[in-house]
C-alpha cells in the first residue's frame, strides 16, 4: 500500500474526512475601477449581483510567504451603497480580484 | 481487540538486513547507487549526525555518529539524504508482513532485523534448510510485490531485501549471531546441540557487551566466546557480577532464549492534513493534542489504555518525521500520552513545514482509569449529561441530512496575515 493508499485508508476508514476546511476563503469577482485604481463597483458572477461601492477605507498590502509560492495582495476595504462592509483584493501577481470578509 | 496469549517458539530463524534503512532509500533512488551517500540520523534535527553510510562513503572515511561537517570534510563528493522513517517502517512492515505467511510467530527487533519462531515448521517444510528456503521465498514474495508497485524499484541489487541474511538456531542469541555470519542472499543454519561449538568460534563483539566490559575482556586476552568459556563460570561472575553470569551463558550456549510472538493489534489511528504545511511547534503541539484526543474518543479504545504511541508526520517536499513513545504506565488520559510525544518534538523538530500529522495508537493495555458506569461528582454528571444529549443530537442530524454537517471551529495560524488561513473547520464527532 502506498503512501496514497495508506492516507486514503486512514481519512476514509478510519476517521472519515479529516481534512481542514478553511473558514472565510476569498471568492474571485469582477471589480469596476476609478482612475485612481480604487473599486467603484464590484460585479460576483457566481451569485449574479452587482454592488456599487459607496465608501473606500483603509488600504493596505500584504507580501507573505515568499519562501513558497509569493502572495502579493492589495487589499480595499469597502462599504457597498445599501450596507456591507467587506474587503476587496487584487491578486499583484495575476491581476484578479477577489472578495472576503473583513477579519 | 482481545487479549490473546503470546505465541513462543525455541528455534528460530534471525532475518538481517543490515542498513535497511539506506537501502530503502537507494531502492527508491537507483541514480545514488554509484555515488557516496549517508543517510542522516532522524532524530538529532539540530544537529544533524550520519546515521547510515554506504560503502563508498565508508571508504572515504564517514562513519555513522559523524556531524555532517566532519563527512563533507572527508567525502566532498558525499551526498547527505533527510531520512524518510515513516517509508521505512513502511517497508519493514511489508518485509514482517511476509515473514508472518510463513510462521505465525515473528517478533520484530529493530528496522531491518526480525525474529521468526520455527517450531512446528517442520511438517510443512521439512528440515531447517526448507524452512529457511520458505522464508527466503516470502520475503522474495514481498519484494516482488514492491517491484511491481513502484516503476523506480526495478533493480533487484538494490532492493532491501536482497540483502536479506538468515541465521537458523536454537534462541535467538544463536540464530542471531548465525545471521551476522551469512552472505548476502544466504543462510547460515547452526544444527541442535551444535551451539557450543558454533559459538566458541566467535569474536566477543556478538555478545550484547558495553564498552567497558569489552575493553576489560580483551585486556585479559579473551578475543572469542571460545576463550570465554575456558574460564570458569564462577570466575567471569566474581569480575563482571551479575550480567557476567548472563554473558557467559549466552556464550556457552546454554541460554535459549524463545521468540515472542505478537499479535498486532488493530492501531486506531487518527489524522490531520493541514491545507498549508505547518512549520510552528506550538501549532503542531496543539494538533498532537487534538489528534490525541479524536483516537483517545475511539470507541474501540474503550476498555483500553494506550501503551505505545507513534506520531508521523509527512514534510513538505517529501521527507517525513517519526516519534514514538512506549509508556511506562499505560494511559488514558491525554497529558500522559501527549508529554513524550511533545518532548520529543522539542528536542528533534521535523526538519521542514509538515502537510500531514497523524498519531496512532499502537499497543494497549487493558483496563481504564476512565469513568465507566457512575459520575464521580456532579460536574462529571453534567457534562456525561451534555455529552449525551449532543451525541442524541447529532445523531439526529446524520440521520435527516445522511451526511455529517457538525464542526468544530479551530484556530490554525491566527496570528497569519491571510485571513483564510487563521481558522478552519473539522468533523465533530460528539
Amino acid at each position: 500500500m502506498n503512501r496514497e493508499q495508506t492516507r486514503n485508508a486512514e481519512a476514509g476508514t478510519r476517521n472519515k474526512t479529516d481534512r481542514l476546511l478553511a473558514l472565510n476563503v476569498p471568492h474571485r469577482v469582477e471589480v469596476e475601477l476609478d482612475a485612481n485604481g480604487l473599486p467603484i463597483g464590484m460585479r460576483d458572477a457566481g451569485y449574479e449581483m452587482s454592488r456599487s461601492v459607496e465608501t473606500v477605507g483603509e488600504v493596505w498590502r500584504i507580501d507573505d510567504e515568499w519562501w513558497r509560492r509569493p502572495i502579493s495582495r492589495r487589499c480595499v476595504e469597502v462599504i457597498f451603497e445599501g450596507g456591507g462592509r467587506v474587503v476587496l483584493f487584487e491578486d499583484l501577481s495575476t491581476g484578479e480580484w477577489w472578495i472576503q470578509k473583513p477579519a | 481487540m482481545t487479549l490473546t496469549p503470546h505465541l513462543t517458539s525455541d528455534s528460530a530463524a534471525c532475518c538481517w538486513i543490515p542498513l535497511f534503512a539506506l537501502r530503502c532509500e537507494l531502492a527508491r533512488r537507483p541514480e545514488l547507487a554509484s555515488r557516496p551517500v549517508a543517510l542522516l540520523a532522524p532524530d538529532t534535527a539540530r544537529t544533524p549526525r550520519v546515521w547510515q553510510v554506504a560503502p563508498l562513503a565508508r571508504r572515504a572515511g564517514v562513519k555513522p555518529g559523524m556531524t555532517v561537517s566532519q563527512a563533507i570534510g572527508l567525502c566532498p563528493a558525499l551526498k547527505l539524504c533527510e531520512p524518510d522513517p515513516v517509508h521505512y517502517d513502511e517497508q519493514f512492515s511489508q518485509l514482517a508482513a511476509a515473514l508472518v505467511t510463513v510462521s505465525p510467530v515473528v517478533e520484530p527487533v529493530e528496522l531491518g532485523r526480525v525474529f521468526v519462531g520455527t517450531d512446528g515448521l517442520e511438517g510443512l517444510y521439512g528440515a531447517p534448510e526448507g524452512i529457511v528456503e520458505a522464508i527466503k521465498c516470502g520475503v522474495r514474495s514481498a519484494e516482488c510485490g514492491i517491484e511491481s508497485e513502484s516503476p523506480l524499484i526495478n533493480s533487484a541489487p538494490h532492493t532491501p531485501h536482497s540483502a536479506l541474511r538468515v541465521g537458523w538456531g536454537i534462541g535467538k542469541f544463536v540464530s542471531w549471531v548465525a545471521a551476522t555470519r551469512a552472505k548476502p542472499g544466504e543462510a547460515v543454519i547452526v544444527p541442535v546441540g551444535g551451539e557450543a561449538k558454533f559459538l566458541a568460534s566467535q569474536r566477543l563483539a556478538v555478545l550484547p557487551l558495553d564498552p567497558d566490559t569489552h575493553r576489560r575482556l580483551l585486556q585479559l586476552g579473551i578475543k572469542t566466546l571460545g576463550a570465554l568459556v575456558a574460564l570458569p563460570e564462577e570466575a567471569v561472575v566474581s569480575q563482571f557480577g551479575h550480567a557476567g553470569r548472563r554473558l557467559w551463558r549466552l556464550a556457552a550456549g546454554l541460554v535459549s532464549e524463545p521468540v515472542v510472538g505478537r499479535v498486532v493489534p488493530e492501531p486506531i489511528v487518527a489524522a490531520l492534513t493541514f491545507f498549508t504545511p505547518v512549520g510552528e511547534r506550538d501549532l503542531l503541539a496543539h494538533a498532537l493534542d487534538k489528534l490525541v484526543d479524536r483516537a483517545l474518543g475511539d470507541p474501540r479504545r474503550s476498555g483500553w489504555q494506550v501503551q505505545v504511541v507513534r506520531v508521523h508526520a509527512e514534510l513538505e517536499h517529501g521527507a517525513s518525521w517519526l516519534a514514538e513513545a512506549t509508556l511506562k504506565d499505560p494511559s488514558a488520559t491525554r497529558e500522559r500520552i501527549v508529554a513524550p510525544l511533545k518532548t520529543q518534538l522539542e528536542r528533534s523538530p521535523p526538519a521542514g513545514a509538515v502537510e500531514r500529522l497523524v498519531v496512532e495508537f499502537t499497543a494497549f493495555a487493558p483496563g481504564t482509569a476512565e469513568l465507566q458506569l457512575f459520575a464521580r461528582d456532579a460536574g462529571a454528571a453534567a457534562r456525561a449529561g451534555r455529552r449525551r444529549a449532543l451525541q442524541s443530537a447529532a445523531r439526529e442530524i446524520a440521520l435527516r441530512i445522511r451526511r455529517p454537517m457538525l464542526y468544530h471551529v479551530i484556530e490554525v495560524q491566527p496570528w497569519s496575515r491571510l485571513p483564510e488561513r487563521r481558522y478552519a473547520l473539522i468533523d465533530y464527532e460528539p
